[in-house]
């Protein structure tokens, strides 16, 4: 009896274990054929839902729900919604999505989302079926391009540009600035035209009352300090941004763009070297303390907030505190650098300020069950009506070229600036996260220089720039090779 | 434990073919010896790990090997392996693989126990008397159970796979999807053998000793003495006086960093005080701020850290014996001399361990100089500034640069330096020496 049970108990232990064979197939083989045409097929996906990750101040500004609105009346009939994905900005789409999280649709910078792109964990997107398509620039496409197996594919679309921006305070001007500050007489003044103006009327103001400046920033940021190297021939990477073997921060004449920083940081005060001035800029200018200062589009608002509380202050209703700030508060594009990089010249010629810059956009998630349904969302949210009151919305500067010529003003330039390739824009390859504190630790080294005793300078001249600017390449080099 | 194994299998070997049944089919003995309930659970435990080597136990230990064979393509919809996953699970199948060993030999000794039992003609127990002594004579088992499996999956795993993630190349590039694969003591050899990479492991690593020393040190000192100070009679307010530290205690140490760092920037409350009163700013935190940063992390770690060593400090002290105070202040010892020969001694024998886990904490202190002095490579320093510890180091290589493979041996590297430490410390101090002195 007992033999019978030990028998029936291997008989059925043999039998639970075959149960447990056939090991699910977790190499699926192919469930897409690979390149956009397969699957973007045209053929949208019905009744389905899809998430979409956009930008905080476009959800807080009411955009956003304008935007889904929109979308979700258009194609009811489908039964396609689009939703608010309601996740942070920060998103790891490369561990993520695979396991199913993550959205359908993003909408980031384009460094943001080209880091996705070589892991090909966003979709390769058929962008001249697209309505937006020859309304965009190349040089903003190619923000988005990338090789992958000896293929160039382009893996987002441009909706706006995003570049530093110079802010002054009209108000601030001397009284006699049409007379001895407007050289050509085209009513604009001379220090937001070039920067040897703006550094000498920063010399003349602090001279005047040794509490207010006249051109403060925080020589640290290496987005808004960069932009002086590349003006003079600098870039970030060779090949178009592609090739981090080539660093070229030391390229080119780029040390008489280091040698025009450390020479505006003689007219600022200590708080150049480091970020704290940064966050109290905004009530800096509103104070009269600071006279102009470079920022982003997007800080327009708090600009002005500023200002118009400071107006308050001083006696002002409301209403006139507001109109007073909206004619009184000035943002605008860079001023013209000297050839020379000498902002002490007394004629100099001058030449463009290049700046670095983003474009942001949309993306398609490689993880999205309905990829189609997300290009018909991606091809509807850059529609001239859309990009247009995104515009009335947001303020941003539109990287559509019909859109930007309706809107006009800052917007037509800064389309034109990145046309003429003055925005360079940010590379879209993982190697871009190495740039930032080597760049940093010179730029507030430089920064530094300008309070150091004569005696402990260490950028005395052009060619200490260069042996400055050539460290900080070399370490950019070394935090991306020396360990791969 | 070999003798132990030797008698194991020399009683097997002699035993009944019910016990060698169990070894086929776990339980098998007991069953046949009327235990049914007991062999029942060892056979379901048996099913249950074949079941699981088979469905996937056995292909994650071979992609413990492999790491990996084909890539995953997000465009082709070929979900491929990831190494790291694979690491994870295999680490997972190989402790899985060691329980099984243990209750598979544990179901070998049952078995014998059993059979030796019913030769010497007692009636093997019950199943439920068994049971009822999981909950009385063996209730250690019942309690330590779940604990050692807690550890096993959430302490043991992480950091076996925290070790193994040093001997592959994981990080740089070779991320998934892209396939990791093992490089034996390559990064231990890239660490020591790199021309940059030595000397500043060097140069941090005397800096960082120093700073742990000198900070555990202050830390201990000034939270003693203020307990100290708090405990005198002629201290009015105590409870009051006691409630700021502890404030400062509970403001998340970020924020307080934060804070730290505006009021020492060239923008901040003292440089314009300085101003205010005709002087130039100073660049307490600056690139050339190499000593002052240094001051400036001591004194605001000792601002975070020496409320909680006054509160211990407090605890201990009103455990002390007053009459060797007293009987020392007949014998004209001075105030010093008390805190010399009664209260050091005294507080040192019950905080060593503490100071101990005081002194690994600012050995592996990450927040301050990240706060208060992040984001600066400087001269002579790769991809590190002067007040970088290794742990800012390890921060910088290892998720600044994604080359995990390397951060995750520098971590070892401390580990071995710490737990050195620690250990020589521990085993020559009072605490472990003279352990029956107090009790």
């Amino acid at each position: 009896m007992k033999k019978t049970v030990a028998l029936a108990l291997a008989s059925t232990m043999l039998i639970a274990s075959f149960v447990g064979c056939g090991k699910s197939e977790e190499k699926s083989g192919t469930t897409k054929a690979g390149g956009e045409n397969s699957i973007f097929s045209g053929e949208l996906e019905e009744n389905v839902t899809i998430q979409v990750l956009e930008n905080d101040t476009a959800i807080s500004k009411g955009y956003f729900s304008q935007l889904i609105d929109a979308f979700n009346k258009e194609y009811e009939k489908y039964g396609i919604t689009a939703v608010d994905a309601n996740m942070d900005q920060y998103l790891d789409l490369a561990n993520d999505g695979p396991y199913g999280y993550g959205p359908d649709v993003l909408y980031q910078a384009n460094d943001v989302i080209m880091q996705y792109a070589q892991g090909k964990h966003i979709l390769p997107l058929p962008v001249e079926q697209l309505d937006c398509y020859s309304q965009v620039p190349e040089a903003a496409w190619d923000a988005y391009k990338v090789d992958v197996d000896g293929q160039t594919y382009t893996c987002g679309v441009p909706v706006n540009v995003q570049c530093p921006m110079m802010y002054y305070r009209k108000d601030l001007l001397p009284e006699d600035w049409k007379e001895n500050w407007d050289k050509d007489g085209n009513d604009t003044p001379d220090m937001v035209e070039n920067w040897n103006d703006m550094y000498k009327f920063s010399v003349a103001r602090h001279s005047e009352d040794s509490n207010k400046y006249g051109y403060m920033k925080s020589l640290y940021d290496v987005y808004f300090s960069s932009g002086f190297l590349f003006s003079y021939g600098g870039y970030i990477f060779g090949d178009n941004n592609t090739n981090p073997e080539n660093i070229g921060f030391a390229a080119g004449d780029s040390k008489k763009g280091a040698w025009v920083l450390s020479q505006l940081a003689t007219a600022m005060n200590e708080d150049c070297i480091d970020d704290t001035i940064t966050t109290n800029a905004y009530s800096k200018l509103a104070d009269g303390t600071y006279f102009a200062t470079l920022s982003t589009p997007d800080t327009y608002t708090t600009f002005y907030d500023e200002l118009v509380g400071n107006y308050e202050e001083e006696g002002l209703s409301e209403e006139d505190a507001k109109a007073k700030a909206d004619e009184k508060l000035v943002m605008t594009a860079l001023p013209k650098l000297p050839e020379s990089g000498d902002l002490s010249d007394e004629n100099p010629s001058f030449i463009d300020s290049k700046m670095m810059g983003g474009v942001n956009g949309y993306a398609i998630s490689s993880y999205t069950k309905s990829p189609n349904a997300c290009l018909a969302f991606v091809d509807f949210a850059t529609k001239y009506e859309m990009i247009m009151l995104r515009n009335e919305t947001l303020g941003i500067s539109p990287a559509r070229e019909d859109v930007a010529k309706e809107v006009g003003g800052l917007s037509q330039e800064m389309f034109a600036n990145l046309e003429k390739g003055n925005i360079v824009l940010m590379p879209s390859i993982k190697e871009v996260g190495q740039i930032w504190t080597p760049g940093q630790t010179f730029f507030t080294d430089l920064a530094k220089d300008a309070f150091r005793a004569e005696t402990e300078k260490k950028y005395k001249d052009l060619d200490s720039l260069q042996t400055g600017l050539e460290d900080m390449s070399q370490q950019i080099h070394d935090a991306i090779f020396t360990l791969e | 434990m070999t003798n132990r194994f030797k008698t194991l299998i020399k009683n097997f070997i002699e035993s009944s073919w019910r016990v060698k049944l169990s070894a086929v089919l776990m339980g098998g003995a007991q069953i046949s010896y009327g235990c049914i309930g007991k062999g029942l659970l060892f056979f379901l435990t048996e099913v249950a790990a074949v079941a699981y080597f088979v469905n996937r136990g056995i292909s994650d230990i071979e992609g413990f090997f492999t790491l990996g064979t084909t890539k995953a393509d997000a465009w082709t919809g070929t979900l491929g392996d990831n190494s790291v996953v694979m690491l994870l699970m295999g680490i997972f199948a190989w402790i899985v693989l060691g329980i099984f060993v243990a209750i598979y030999v544990t179901n070998l000794k049952d078995a014998l126990a059993v059979e030796a039992d019913v030769k010497s003609g007692k009636k093997p127990k019950s199943f439920l008397t068994e049971l009822k002594e999981l909950l009385d004579k063996k209730f250690y088992i019942t309690v330590l159970v779940l604990p050692v499996i807690g550890v096993c999956i959430f302490n043991v795993l992480p950091i076996i796979f925290m070790i193994l993630i040093s001997f592959t190349n994981y990080g740089g590039s070779i991320v998934p999807p892209e396939l990791v694969d093992w490089v034996g003591i390559d990064n231990f050899k890239k660490i020591l053998t790199l021309s940059k990479f030595a000397p500043t492991f060097i140069r941090i690593l005397g800096w960082n000793v120093l700073w742990a020393i000198l900070s555990t040190t202050l830390n201990y000192f000034a939270g003693l003495g203020l307990a100290l100070l708090l405990n005198k009679d002629c201290v009015k307010g105590k409870a009051f006086w006691r409630a700021f530290p502890v404030l400062a205690y509970a403001i998340p140490g970020f924020i307080t960093l934060l804070a730290f760092k505006f009021m020492f920037s060239y923008g901040g409350p003292i440089n314009e005080i300085i101003r205010m009163n005709g002087g130039t700013a100073i660049g307490f935190l600056d690139l050339d701020a190499k000593w002052s940063a240094r001051i400036i992390g001591l004194i605001v770690n000792c601002w975070i850290s020496v409320p909680s060593i006054m509160l211990l400090a407090t605890g201990h002290l009103s455990n002390r014996d007053m009459s060797l105070y007293e009987a020392a202040r007949i014998d004209g010892a001075t105030p010093l001399q008390q805190f010399k020969k009664l209260t050091l001694p005294f507080m040192l024998f019950a905080t060593t361990p503490v100071l101990l886990g005081q002194f690994i904490g600012n050995f592996n202190n990450f927040g301050i100089f990240y706060f208060l002095r992040g984001g600066l490579y400087l001269d002579g320093y790769f991809l590190a500034s002067d007040t970088d510890l290794l742990i800012n180091w390890l921060y910088n290589l290892s998720i600044d640069n994604n080359y995990y493979c390397i951060g995750a041996a520098i971590s070892l590297i401390i580990f071995a330096i710490t737990s050195v430490i620690s250990l020589v410390v521990y085993v020559n101090s009072p605490s472990f020496k003279e352990e029956d002195t107090f009790q």
